[in-house]
C-alpha cells in the first residue's frame, strides 16, 4: 500500500489523496456526467446549448476563479462577494458617461480596494475571514442602499453594451472567463507570490516562521479575487442593463460551490484554477441538462447542493484526514 | 494587540459619528389628499418591503411623504427578508400601534401572525400582494390587481404574434418566486387570456426567484434547449427579468422584436423597461408602480384612521403599456 491509493492505515486513518488522483476522478465524473447526458437528453448535443452551458457559466466562473486564489491562500471564503459585485455594478453603470474606459478602471480599482482592505484585516491583524466578511458585507450593502436610497443605477451612456458582444458566437464574458484562468493558473503555479500563497495557506504559523510575507501575500490573493469580482460585476451590469442593491443574488454560495467542486482544499494550500474552471462549467451542465429534461429551478437548486457536499465529503474529509 | 484595538476603536468610532450623523431629513411634503388632516399621537408600523428593493425603496419614500403632513408617527420596520419580517410583524404587534401596514413576503408564514394581532385587537392593513385566504377576513388590503397584470402579459403577446402575422407561437415564461400568490395570480391571469388564443402554447415555465441574473441564466438555456425556430415569444414577469432574456437572446443570435423577431413582454413597469418599449425591443409591460399603490395606501390610511370606515379591500387600477402608449405611463414608471 503507498500513500498515492489513499487507503486506510493501520491506525484507521486514510492518507491523502494527491493532487493528480483527485484530478483523475473529478475528470472521470465529469466525463461520465457529460457522456450520459450526451446520449440521452435531446439537443443536448448541439453548438447552441454549449454555448448556453458556457455563457451561463461565465459570471460565476470568473468570481470563483479569483476566489480560489483566497481559498488557497488559507484565508477560507469571502461571503461579501455579492455585495461587492452589487457595488462595483453600481459604480461601473453610474461612471458610464464618463466613458467606457474610466468606467472600468473605477469599477475594478472599487472591486480590488474593498477586497483587498479585508485581505490586510485578514492578513495582517489575523481577523477570521467569515467573521469579517459577513460584517463587511452588511457594511457594503448596508452603504450601498443608503448612498443609492436603494433606487435603480441607470447608465448615462451605452458604452457598456460592447461587453455583450459575441465574437465568433461565444459572449465576451466567456473569453475573460478563459483568460482568468490562464492568468491565475499560471500566477499560483509560476511566480513566487503563487507559490507562497501555497505555503501560507498548507501552514500559516510556519509560513510565518519561515519570514514569509504572510500578510502581503493575503492581500494580493484577496486584491486578484477583487479584481475576478469586479469583472463580473461590470458583465453583470452590462447584462442587466442596470444595477440593484441585490443584483448580486446567490453570486457569493454559487461560486463557492464552484471553488469546492472543482477540488480546492478549503483549508488552503491545495487547488488550482483550472479544477475551479472545471467546477464551474460541471455545476453550469448539471443545471442545464435538468433544465432539459424539464426539473425545476428547485430540483437545480437541491442537486447543486447534493454535488457539493458530496465533493466536499469524498474530497475534502478524505485528505483532511491524511492530514493528521 | 495596540493595532487591534486601535482598529476596533476606529470602527467604533465610525459607527458612532455615522449613528449622530442620523437619519435622512424627511423630505418636503407633497401635496395630496392626506394634508390638512391630523392625525397626530397616532401611530403605524410599516412592515413593508426593505430599502434594499428599488420597488419597496419608492413605495417607502412616497408613502412616508404623503403622510408626514398628518403628524403620524411611521415605525420602521421594513425588511426583504421573510423570516426577518414575521420578527418584526411580531413585535409590531407588542408594541400596539394604532396600525400595521404590512406588504407579505410568505405569505403562509404570516399567516399565524396575522391571526395574533387580530386576537391582540392591532388592526392590519395588507398592501400590494394579498394574504393567506385563511386570513383574508382579518385584515383590510390595497392590492395591485396581479390577475390583470397577468393578463395584459398575455394580450402583449397575442398581439404582438398576431402582428408578425404567426398562426402558431411557442412561448417561454420566467415567473417570480412561484410560492407567492403574487406570481399565482399573475399566472392565473396570463394563462386565461392565452386560452383565448389555442393557436400560441406556452413550451416552458420556470421560477426565476424575482432574480435578474439567474433570468438570464435560464433564458440562455431555455433559448437554447428550444432553439429558434422554438421560441417565438416570452414572459418575464417584472422588466427587470424581461431585460436579461432580450439580452440572452441577443447573445443567442435572436432578432428581437419588429416584424419577426422575439416578442418579449413583462408586467410589471421599472425605467429599463420604459426604455426598452422606446427602443423597440421589449414588447410591453404594466403598470404595479410603487408610487400609485403608496398614494393609494396613504390614503386608506388616512380615511381609516380618521373613522372615515374605508371598504375592507381596494384594489388599485392597472394599466397595460406598449409602445402605443408609453409616453403616457413614461414619468409613474420610471421611479424604480
Amino acid at each position: 500500500m503507498t500513500a498515492e491509493t489513499g487507503a486506510v492505515a493501520a491506525d484507521g486513518s486514510a492518507r491523502r489523496w494527491p493532487p493528480r488522483v483527485v484530478t483523475a476522478g473529478l475528470a472521470v465524473i465529469l466525463l461520465a456526467l457529460l457522456l450520459i447526458p450526451a446520449v440521452t437528453t435531446p439537443r443536448f448535443l448541439t453548438l447552441d446549448n454549449a454555448r448556453a452551458i458556457l455563457a451561463s457559466a461565465a459570471f460565476v466562473g470568473i468570481t470563483s476563479v479569483g476566489a480560489t486564489m483566497v481559498m488557497i491562500a488559507g484565508s477560507g471564503v469571502s461571503l461579501a462577494t455579492s455585495q461587492i459585485a452589487t457595488v462595483v455594478a453600481m459604480f461601473f453603470l453610474g461612471t458610464q458617461h464618463l466613458g467606457l474606459g474610466a468606467a472600468l478602471l473605477i469599477a475594478l480599482a472599487a472591486g480590488v480596494a474593498l477586497n483587498a482592505f479585508q485581505g490586510a484585516v485578514i492578513g495582517y491583524w489575523k481577523a477570521d475571514p467569515i467573521v469579517l466578511t459577513i460584517a463587511g458585507g452588511f457594511a457594503i450593502g448596508g452603504a450601498a442602499t443608503w448612498f443609492s436610497g436603494g433606487t435603480t443605477v441607470y447608465p448615462g451612456a451605452r458604452g457598456f453594451e460592447v461587453l455583450n458582444a459575441t465574437p465568433l458566437g461565444l459572449p465576451l464574458a466567456v473569453y475573460v472567463l478563459l483568460a482568468v484562468t490562464v492568468v491565475v493558473e499560471w500566477t499560483l503555479r509560476r511566480t513566487t507570490a503563487g507559490r507562497q500563497m501555497y505555503l501560507v495557506g498548507e501552514n500559516r504559523a510556519a509560513a510565518r516562521a519561515a519570514g514569509l510575507p504572510v500578510g502581503r501575500v493575503t492581500v494580493l490573493a484577496w486584491a486578484v479575487s477583487g479584481a475576478c469580482v469586479a469583472l463580473t460585476g461590470v458583465f453583470l451590469a452590462s447584462f442587466t442593463t442596470s444595477a440593484t442593491v441585490t443584483l448580486g443574488g446567490t453570486l457569493t454560495l454559487d461560486a463557492i460551490a464552484a471553488v469546492l467542486v472543482g477540488g480546492t482544499a478549503i483549508s488552503g494550500g491545495h487547488g488550482s484554477a483550472v479544477r475551479t474552471l472545471g467546477g464551474a462549467v460541471l455545476i453550469s451542465v448539471i443545471s442545464d441538462v435538468l433544465l432539459l429534461r424539464g426539473y425545476s429551478t428547485g430540483v437545480q437548486i437541491l442537486v447543486k447542493g447534493v454535488l457539493v457536499l458530496t465533493v466536499v465529503l469524498v474530497v475534502h474529509v478524505r485528505s483532511g484526514r491524511g492530514r493528521r | 494587540m495596540f493595532r487591534t484595538r486601535s482598529l476596533a476603536a476606529a470602527t467604533l468610532g465610525l459607527t458612532l459619528l455615522i449613528s449622530a450623523c442620523g437619519g435622512r431629513p424627511a423630505a418636503p411634503s407633497p401635496s395630496g389628499g392626506t394634508s390638512g388632516t391630523s392625525l397626530s399621537g397616532r401611530t403605524i408600523a410599516l412592515v413593508g418591503y426593505g430599502n434594499g428593493n428599488p420597488w419597496g425603496a419608492y413605495f417607502n419614500k412616497v408613502f412616508t411623504e404623503r403622510l408626514a403632513p398628518t403628524g403620524v408617527k411611521i415605525g420602521d420596520m421594513t425588511t426583504m427578508d421573510p423570516g426577518t419580517q414575521v420578527q418584526k410583524f411580531n413585535q409590531a404587534v407588542a408594541q400596539k400601534p394604532d396600525l400595521i401596514v404590512v406588504s407579505i413576503l410568505d405569505t403562509t408564514a404570516m399567516a399565524v401572525p396575522i391571526k395574533k394581532a387580530g386576537a391582540a385587537g392591532v388592526p392590519v392593513l395588507v398592501f400590494d400582494g394579498p394574504p393567506d385566504p385563511s386570513v383574508a377576513d382579518a385584515v383590510m388590503s390595497v392590492l395591485s390587481d396581479n390577475e390583470k397584470l397577468g393578463e395584459y402579459a398575455a394580450q402583449n403577446i397575442i398581439e404582438g404574434l398576431k402582428a408578425q402575422g404567426r398562426d402558431s407561437g411557442d412561448i417561454i415564461v420566467l415567473t417570480g418566486t412561484k410560492s407567492m400568490l403574487v406570481t399565482q395570480h399573475r399566472m392565473k391571469g396570463f394563462n386565461k387570456v392565452l386560452a383565448t388564443a389555442p393557436q400560441y402554447k406556452v413550451v416552458d415555465e420556470q421560477d426565476a426567484n424575482w432574480d435578474p441574473q439567474l433570468s438570464g441564466t435560464i433564458a440562455q438555456q431555455l433559448l437554447a434547449k428550444h432553439g429558434k425556430d422554438g421560441v417565438q415569444a416570452a414572459y418575464g414577469m417584472a422588466d427587470y427579468m424581461a431585460l436579461p432574456i432580450i439580452q440572452a437572446a441577443k447573445q443567442a443570435g435572436f432578432t428581437i422584436g419588429g416584424k419577426d423577431g422575439l416578442i418579449v413582454t413583462s408586467s410589471n413597469c421599472f425605467k429599463a423597461g420604459i426604455d426598452s418599449i422606446k427602443a423597440g425591443e421589449l414588447y410591453g409591460t404594466a403598470t404595479e408602480d410603487p408610487g400609485t399603490i403608496a398614494e393609494q395606501t396613504a390614503d386608506y390610511v388616512v380615511r381609516y384612521l380618521t373613522g372615515k370606515n374605508p371598504p375592507r379591500s381596494e384594489t388599485v387600477q392597472e394599466e397595460r403599456v406598449t409602445a402605443a402608449n408609453v409616453g403616457e405611463f413614461a414619468e409613474q414608471c420610471s421611479h424604480a
